[in-house]
């Protein structure tokens, strides 16, 4: 065999390889095509075992011409697999698909009890403002619950609240959480910001707009300057944190034995606006919690110089709020504990 | 208070709308409730007179009239039933299409084959007055034609006095509340009193105050010679208008004296007050006798108690004074001489009486509140001037009075600064005064009397001349005045509340105090993301909850709170038995929740709730914070993909651990509860954390989900804690575990141990013998089955040693496990090989 020879059966091997590699099937078919023209037992292998029979100086032309093929025959091998493997990807990809629109996988899902988060609202809101939260006891005493807030033993004012009594002599169960206020005031000295929540208890036949138990917040603060036009201040960003930067309010006299003067806090009905409607019984107002300064008689049940300091006091039902904010017509839905109402909340 | 605008406008012009004088009463301090319009419900009912009156062909008791509307049309056919009908009376036509009270509908309708364009009304089908049998008859000067309620209808405001404003239980009060709003003059009543000449009151009646501690006032009156009878219809409209049933001539004039006035007032028929020695009616004011007996108006025989106070005679008792009179002395149709009582009760003792006789009357409330003297001496002239003018007779001259010197207006000091610094306003003096003013409060520019602050606990007071204090003289029915802060109430809501700037406060701000609601936030949190939903349930139940959710053994408490237990606390008047007792656990309510949520086709039920309980020793009531939990039906829902796993309890332990963890309190210890009757005694456990976690958490006895009625064959997991800083809690800083930089060496050993033996006590056992370098034990597979004995089990446990500054060598690992392993038979436990 000559140079000649050897040079066209190598061209032909290039020509016939990547001819191969383009027309292969699939990926198997390369493999294949890869170890029978470059394997050791391959086609290249076995032309150039004829270059033993080449004078010296030939072989290395010899040697150049087979690099340059296997090179080329890798080349096209590379090109072929690449474009049949994006294929096999392509395929397999579209067996794995799935119906994407099923519903996930359901986890659990809790929540958490409209009235107790709406007094961690109410919370948040004052927190901003300084005040601090403090608790007390629901079994209570006429003496705190009652005497040190003004109200004396047969005072007519007892008939704002019908008052369960317990079966030992002088305790109650806490018909709101105004005896908070001494409490704090008998473990703190001014300044004073504290917001008490808690549940309280009333005689009180249950109907859409009765409970006997129930959650109020108080809040309380004393200092030397505290006035009522710090109370409108701060009643005034909770009412537009809990219904809007714009919803406007108002105070009108009220009457609490343990304030004075003593005001209902109304919000602009957030039914009807103040266009008067069955919601707002007609007034165009909504009244969402009572507040006043604190009387300088509770003041000084709770060591304090009334002379020297005043303060405010404000407490609200929850349950008022809460029905407010979410659109709730009966009290009773809160305590019923029904999964189908309570799910709904966050 | 419902208070008609006809009667009001007797003492004060108006020239709001009712809706405008409405809001200025509310934004007063008077707040409108409602406002109703008073013959709103005479729809087509007109006034007409009657043409002709006939006896009907065919029914004797009936009437044929003819009436005109005076509008030159056809006379209407009207059959009538009453007999008090008479032509040229003009009377209340109910035309056909016309709705009367009650919603009756008035037709053209066939009465014993005539028929009748309408109906003639009677007062009381009308509401007007309380005459049921008789048509009722108008003024003849009444215009034809004209609607009933153009005539008699009327604006009623339903007021909500406040406590502390008798004097405003009374048309003349809320005229003068009307007067300061709209800033008009208020006309007083012209009381005059047109006396006979009969015997002087002194030589007919005596009274004889033997408690004046408790009546500090009496004024007696007498009328002799009155005909009892019905009072006129102008009087009986009124009297419904404003809520008050007629009664007759007399009892009405002390009614409508009340109403106006505020003072109560009770009448007797003079001939069942016996004579005293000296032969004169004698009228005794005295506390009951023990087990003394009255039978009261209403006809209920009362036992009465010492400390009531009696109007009585020498015989016998009248009546309870201020609170409701006697049935022997009520005035009836035989009276002829009437006595007016006019008194001053002590308000304690009225409410007191009032209360336990559950008879809270229209005159009681008006006592509790307090009375001003001079009101008994006006309310009896009233009276008496009322009640000759409606049942005629004779005014005896003059009138017993036990106290005539009536006080004066009280002064009250304030310093018109001060009002400023309580406001957050800046009012002049003469501001101030001004607006006291309207509401009849005269002011002098010096003080001569100390400014009192408070008067509890003790009088506190600072001297006049401070600040520039200012006298006001307060009018004698302002008894709520008393004291600085009062004057400055009256200030703002004469002057309104809009006038109070709106600020945020600038003061000083107390110190930082920890929430304590943060450990409850996240345990409500994490609660919440595991699933669970928060309910509230009552914290008063039935004696039944209390009896049935007992523990043998409570959960600790912890973090100092009071430990759980003592007697049950009980409310002496309860609700309803339902709701009698203070609840001791948590359990009961959620198992309530979850029987009523399975009732209402909810069949997944995983609910949870922080609450209290409550218990006392002796007379000393506790409370004890605790989180509970139930849960029933599926832990994992059922989806398309996957079927449903149902809780279990190893959901309810690892809601537990998850609990343990996100409160940074370490991991619970469980021990296995078998003597609990509540609980499955083989699927339960304690769990605790020394001092930071207590709880019983397990299934509950299949016999406790008969008897609750539960209807469910599922199993129900409940549980009940206790938890560091529930109660008051902040959390401690976590501390960052050293993450070491050589790799950790794991080894996994197969323990075998005896069916009996806990696997909490393996895990001790590793922990307590693995040594320095153990890190942390992990049961992660449990086996049962061919090769072990039947009452064998396999522990699988992973064991991961490291430390911190180097790569642990195979023999140090080597013999940290050796050393568990050589621990094991103190668990008859053995390695599986
Ligand atoms: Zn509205």
């Amino acid at each position: 065999m000559d140079l000649a020879q050897l040079t066209r059966n190598l061209e032909a091997l290039r020509a016939r390889a990547v001819g191969a590699a383009a027309a292969a099937p699939d990926t198997a078919a390369l493999d294949a095509l890869e170890v029978g023209v470059l394997g050791k037992k391959g086609d290249l292998t076995a032309i150039l075992r004829g270059i033993g029979a080449l004078p010296a100086e030939d072989r290395p032309k010899v040697g150049a011409i087979a690099n340059e093929v296997r090179t080329a025959v890798e080349a096209a091998l590379h090109e072929a697999r690449s474009g049949l493997g994006g294929a096999e990807l392509a395929a397999r990809l579209a067996t794995e698909a799935l119906d994407v629109t099923t519903p996930g996988r359901p986890i659990r899902r809790g929540s958490l009890h409209p009235i107790i988060e709406t007094a961690r609202e109410i919370a948040e809101v004052f927190a901003q403002f300084g005040f601090v939260v403090y608790e007390g006891p629901e079994i209570e005493d006429d003496r705190t619950n009652f005497q040190m807030l003004n109200i004396p033993p047969d005072h007519p004012a007892r008939d704002l609240w019908d008052t369960l009594y317990l079966d030992v002599e002088g305790l109650l169960l806490r018909t709101h959480t105004s005896p908070g206020q001494i409490r704090v005031m008998h473990e703190e000295r001014p300044p004073i910001r504290a917001l008490l929540p808690g549940r309280c208890f009333r005689y009180e036949a249950v109907d859409a707009s009765h409970a006997s138990e129930f959650f109020q917040v108080e809040g309380l603060m004393v200092d030397e300057g505290t006035s009522m036009a710090d109370l409108k201040g701060l009643l005034d960003q909770f009412a537009h944190a809990m219904f809007g930067a714009h919803r406007p309010t108002r105070f009108r006299p009220g009457y609490y034995p343990f304030t004075e003067p003593s005001v209902a806090f109304d919000i602009l009905c957030v039914i009807c606006d103040g266009e008067k409607c069955p919601a707002c019984s007609r007034t165009g107002w909504m009244t969402i919690l009572g507040a006043g300064m604190v009387h300088p008689v509770v003041l000084r049940y709770g060591g304090i110089d009334p002379e020297r300091y005043q303060g405010f006091a404000f407490g609200m039902g929850v349950e008022r709020i809460a029905n407010l904010r979410h659109q709730v017509a009966d009290l009773r839905l809160y305590m019923e504990d029904d999964l189908r109402f309570l799910g709904a909340f966050r | 208070m419902r208070v008609p605008l006809s009667w009001l406008r007797e003492f004060v012009d108006i020239e709001l709308t009712s809706e405008e004088l409405a809001e200025r009463l509310t934004l007063l301090g008077m707040e409108v409730k409602h406002v109703e319009r008073w013959g709103a419900d005479w729809e087509q009912v007109v006034i007409g007179e009657l043409l002709t009156v006939e006896r009907h062909p065919r029914a004797d008791r009936l009437s044929l009239t003819t009436v005109t509307l005076g509008d030159g049309g056809e006379p209407l056919s009207i059959v009538c039933g009453a007999t008090n009908i008479a032509p040229g009376q003009r009377i209340p036509v109910a035309l056909p299409g016309a709705v009367l009270p009650g919603n009756r509908r008035i037709e053209r309708a066939e009465k014993m084959g005539v028929v009748s364009n309408g109906m003639l009304c009677s007062g009381e089908e009308l509401r007007l007055t309380a005459d049921a049998d008789g048509i009722l008859i108008l003024p003849a000067d009444s215009p034809l034609g004209v609607p009933l309620a153009d005539l008699f209808g009327d604006v009623v405001l339903d007021v909500d006095v406040k406590p502390n404003r008798g004097d405003a239980l009374s048309i003349l009060g809320l005229a003068r509340e009307v007067a300061a709003a709209t800033r008009r003059p208020v006309r007083q009543p012209e009381i005059a009193v047109e006396e006979g000449s009969g015997p002087p009151t002194e030589a007919r009646l005596a009274v004889d105050v033997r408690d004046p501690d408790l009546c500090t006032r009496f004024v007696g009156r007498w009328v002799s010679g009155v005909t009892v009878g019905p009072s006129p219809d102008h009087v009986q409209m009124r009297l419904l208008a404003a809520g008050q049933r007629p009664v007759s001539n007399v009892v009405d004039a002390s009614n409508y004296v009340m109403l106006e006035l505020g003072k109560p007032i009770h009448t007797f028929d003079a001939a069942a007050v016996h004579a005293g020695a000296d032969g004169r009616a004698t009228v005794v004011v005295r506390r009951a006798t023990d087990g003394e007996r009255l039978e009261t108006l209403d006809h209920v025989e009362r036992v009465l108690a010492p400390d009531m106070l009696l109007i009585a005679d020498p015989v016998g008792v009248l009546g309870l004074a201020g609170v409701m009179g006697g049935a022997t002395s009520e005035v009836s149709q035989a009276t002829t001489d009437v006595v007016i009582e006019s008194a001053v009760f002590d308000p304690v003792s009225i409410r007191r009486t009032a209360q336990r006789l559950s008879l809270r009357s229209e005159a009681s409330s008006r006592f509790e509140k307090g009375q001003e003297a001079r009101l008994a001496r006006l309310g009896a002239d009233r009276t008496a001037q009322l009640v000759r003018a409606w049942a005629g007779g004779e005014i005896a001259p003059g009138r017993l009075d036990t106290a005539p010197s009536e006080p004066g207006r009280s002064r009250v000091a304030f310093r018109p600064a001060r009002i400023n610094r309580l406001l957050g306003t800046s009012l002049g003096s003469d501001e101030q005064r001004e607006l006291l003013s309207r509401v009849g409060i005269e002011t002098e520019a010096a003080a001569d009397v100390p400014v009192v602050v408070a008067l509890q606990p003790e009088v506190l007071s600072v001297a006049p001349e401070a600040d520039g204090a200012i006298t006001a003289l307060v009018p004698t029915w302002r008894r709520d005045i008393a004291i600085e802060a009062d004057v400055a109430e009256e200030i703002a809501r004469v002057r309104g509340y809009e006038l109070v700037p709106s600020v945020t406060p600038d003061t000083e701000m107390p110190d930082y105090r920890p929430s304590p609601l943060g450990v409850r936030e996240l345990v409500r949190d994490t609660l919440a993301g595991a699933g669970l939903t928060e309910v509230v349930t009552t914290a008063l139940v039935s004696p039944r909850h209390v009896e049935t959710f007992v523990l043998r053994r409570e959960v600790p408490s912890v973090g100092g709170e009071p430990e759980p237990g003592g007697d049950p606390v009980g409310v002496t008047n309860p609700l309803s038995r339902d709701h009698s007792l203070l609840r001791r656990h948590l359990v009961g309510s959620l198992l309530d929740v979850v029987g009523t949520n399975l009732r209402h086709g909810t069949e997944d039920v995983a609910v949870f709730e922080i609450g209290k309980g409550y218990g006392r020793t002796g007379d000393v009531p506790r409370e004890w914070w605790r989180l509970g939990f139930a849960l029933v039906g599926a832990a994992e829902p059922r989806a398309w993909n996957r079927p449903a796993r149902r809780y279990d309890l190893d959901d309810a332990k690892g809601i537990l651990d998850l609990l343990a963890h996100r409160l940074g309190l370490g991991r619970p210890v469980y021990e296995a509860e078998t003597a609990e009757p509540l609980f499955h005694p083989g699927r339960t456990a304690r769990a605790t954390i020394t001092g930071r976690l207590g709880a019983i958490v397990g299934e509950l006895h299949p016999d406790v989900v008969e008897t609750w009625d539960l209807r469910t064959s599922q199993r129900v997991l409940v549980a009940e804690l206790s938890l560091e800083g529930l109660a008051a809690g902040r959390l401690a800083p976590e501390h960052a575990p050293v993450v070491g930089r050589f790799p950790a060496v794991e080894r996994d050993l197969a323990i075998v141990v005896p069916e009996r033996t806990p696997a909490a006590s393996v895990e001790a056992l590793l922990v307590a013998h693995g040594g320095a370098l153990l890190r942390d034990v992990r049961l992660f597979d449990i086996y049962r089955g061919v090769p072990l004995a039947t009452d064998e089990k396999n522990l699988a446990y992973r064991l991961r040693f490291g430390a911190p500054d180097r790569t642990l060598t195979e023999p140090e690992i080597d013999a940290a496990v050796a050393a568990v392993l050589g621990a094991l038979p103190a668990v008859g436990g053995r390695l599986r090989t």
